[in-house]
């Protein structure tokens, strides 16, 4: 054990620095985002082009099909990022993640629901506000399911029959949807993909994203205090059952936002926060921003990767995101085996 | 001595079949049953009422059948063996790119069938009227027929001037129709350019966001199905980025029943487009 935090201690940064580093890599990231499309366009021209107010062509591919892709991205990882930290930390279960516990996929049946009957045509907010409902009433019941103070195992399996009800219902929506072109679109909602969004798509995700991640802020240290268990937290002056509550909220707000937009991106919440925390000392409060511009930059980085892949048609995005996330949730299931059995 | 009994057995055979099969051209079909869309149209075109057993139930449906209130009336089909057989039909049309495996069925039970070509352009669907007129035996209405597309389309087009303008069939999805295509030719003779060809589709085709938007289009035409209903696929036609580029023009719908079969209902498709492209 003390061996362990030697180790921890001798790889962890000053958060500054450690934010400072991330926002750099991702600033790079969407800056290189912009260069890559079908056709290769003169960045530079465009970005003086939309800065004049001139709607050139070059302008228009600029601001309204690659700057919404890049942000899109960069806001759909940070908060599957910020998300899988603050679940892990709240139920203090390393497996935990949005896309684990069935708030992604509640996130995702949600918003099928309002999409594809009418509802978000009608009135464009009814988008996200089925994507946070879903994801609410999923990660709910996961949490009844597995009980309070439920073991790793409780969670994952509670979290894989509320994702196959999810899965289940969604395909049994898209089937029954007026739309023909329905059916199809299952993969897009399973797998995730920020490709062909405009910027009307950001501003519906944004609001609720950003909502949830001010709902988070404030509540780093208590994360913080609960690490040394719930009893311990209460003595210290804090509301578990508040703090809990506070955070579904947020999640829910968050990945519901960001879900109906992009579908359910697997794996980048789970990811994002081991790879990171040891840089941060185990601390989940620090972890927290750390794990935000982390997912950011993973999505953007996959979505470059799968632009650059020489397929015929673009694959998805979450293919990429889970071709790497799926392996390193064996490694950890196997970590967590040798350290808790 | 088996032998010249199995030889009698095939001549008498021969002569079956010679007399079954002249019989059954000698007089035109009086029992028509047809199992696909295209073929329902020209059907309900070109034959006597009486000379129709059965329709396909696509025939019925107003957003892709342009002869929806014509085959009102008619017996339907789904297009299944049974259905067909038990029409008693003496003459079965399909598309060639209908269930293989029912049409080799029904031709083994000694059904006539026959199949049609898929039409890529108006020569194609001349010579679908052509042959649909024959099967019937109704030739003269079949030129008629095909004078008259040809005299509206002459009529519609020749007054189209000016440079072609830069447009495209931009479906859900992303997809779109290239070279070789009814969109295609219809768009050359109304005075557009089309862009999906330029960028080197050919047939049926997906064509990338990026590469529309450079193409500077003036205007884009849709013939997408169910509008009204909403999907990802759907949304994707809607873009912003597309309304910016043509200057504010919205998407245009030219209905997807004057594209599905080749027909003469081409003519209001290209007398849409003609009407736009005066503007």
């Amino acid at each position: 054990m003390t061996q362990k935090l030697d180790t921890a201690s001798r790889i962890e940064m000053p958060q500054g620095k450690l934010i400072a580093l991330l926002s750099l890599l991702l600033t790079g990231l969407i800056v290189t985002s912009l260069f890559i499309g079908s056709n290769p366009i003169p960045v530079l021209k465009a970005i003086s082009d939309s800065l004049q107010n001139n709607q050139s062509v070059i302008a228009i591919i600029l601001t309204e099909v690659r700057l919404p892709r890049a942000l899109i991205a960069a806001l759909a990882g940070a908060t599957l990022g910020m998300c899988g930290a603050i679940m892990q930390g709240l139920l203090r279960n390393p497996l935990a993640s949005p896309g684990l516990v069935g708030s992604s996929s509640g996130a995702a049946l949600g918003a099928v629901f309002v999409l594809y009957f009418g509802f978000s045509s009608l009135f464009w907010p009814a988008l996200p506000l089925g994507g946070m409902l879903g994801s609410l009433l999923a990660l709910l019941l996961v949490y009844l399911l597995a009980g309070r103070d439920a073991s790793i195992v409780t969670l994952i399996l509670a979290g894989v029959a509320i994702n196959s009800l999810a899965l289940a219902m969604i395909s049994l929506l898209l089937n029954l949807a007026p739309s023909p072109y329905a059916v199809r679109e299952i993969v897009l909602w399973m797998l995730g993909s920020v490709a062909n969004h405009s910027l009307d798509h950001l501003w519906i995700m944004l609001p609720g994203t950003l909502l949830g991640w001010l709902l988070v802020l404030g509540s780093t240290r208590s994360l913080d205090a609960l690490t040394l268990g719930e009893e311990t937290a209460y003595s210290m002056g804090i509301n578990v059952e508040r703090l809990r509550w506070r955070l579904f909220l947020a999640v829910a707000l968050a990945v519901g936002s960001a879900v109906s937009i992009t579908g359910a991106i697997g794996f980048v919440g789970l990811v994002v926060p081991h790879l990171l925390r040891p840089l941060v000392g185990y601390m989940p409060g620090r972890l927290i921003s750390v794990s935000a511009l982390g997912g950011a930059v993973m999505l953007l980085t996959a979505d470059i990767a799968v632009r650059l892949f020489p397929a015929g048609t673009e694959i998805k995005v979450g293919v990429l995101t889970s071709l790497v996330g799926a392996p390193f949730f064996l490694y950890l299931i196997l970590k967590t085996r040798r350290t808790q059995l | 001595m088996s032998g010249l009994r199995s030889a009698w057995r095939q001549a008498i055979l021969g002569l079956l079949t010679f007399c079954v099969v002249t019989g059954a051209h000698a007089a035109p079909p009086q029992r028509v049953a047809s199992a696909n869309l295209c073929t329902d149209q020209l059907l309900l075109m070109l034959a006597a009422p009486e000379q129709i057993a059965s329709i396909s139930h696509l025939a019925l449906d107003r957003e892709g059948s342009y002869m929806a209130e014509q085959a009102k009336g008619y017996p339907i089909n789904y297009g299944t063996t049974e259905e067909l057989i038990a029409l008693e039909p003496d003459l079965i049309l399909v598309s060639q790119f209908n269930r293989q495996k029912n049409t080799e069925i029904l031709r083994h039970l000694g059904y006539r069938v026959e199949a049609f070509a898929t039409t890529e352009s108006i020569a194609g669907i001349r010579s679908n009227i052509r042959q649909m007129a024959k099967l019937l035996e109704r030739e003269p209405e079949g030129e008629a027929l095909i004078a008259d597309m040809d005299r509206r389309i002459a009529e519609i087009t020749n007054d189209i001037q000016g440079e072609p303008l830069p447009a495209l069939f931009y479906q859900p999805r992303g997809y779109t129709s290239g070279l070789k295509t009814l969109h295609d030719e219809a768009l050359k003779l109304t005075g557009w350019r089309n862009i999906s060809a330029e960028y080197g589709v050919i047939g049926y085709g997906a064509i990338d966001l990026e590469t529309v938007l450079q193409a500077k289009p003036v205007q884009l035409f849709t013939s997408a199905y169910a509008p009204g209903t909403t999907s990802l696929a759907q949304q994707q036609i809607n873009h912003p980025a597309l309304k910016k580029v043509t200057k504010g023009k919205t998407l245009i719908n030219i209905e997807y029943r004057y594209w599905i079969c080749g027909g003469p209902m081409i003519v209001e498709a290209i007398e849409k487009l003609a009407k736009v492209r005066r503007q």
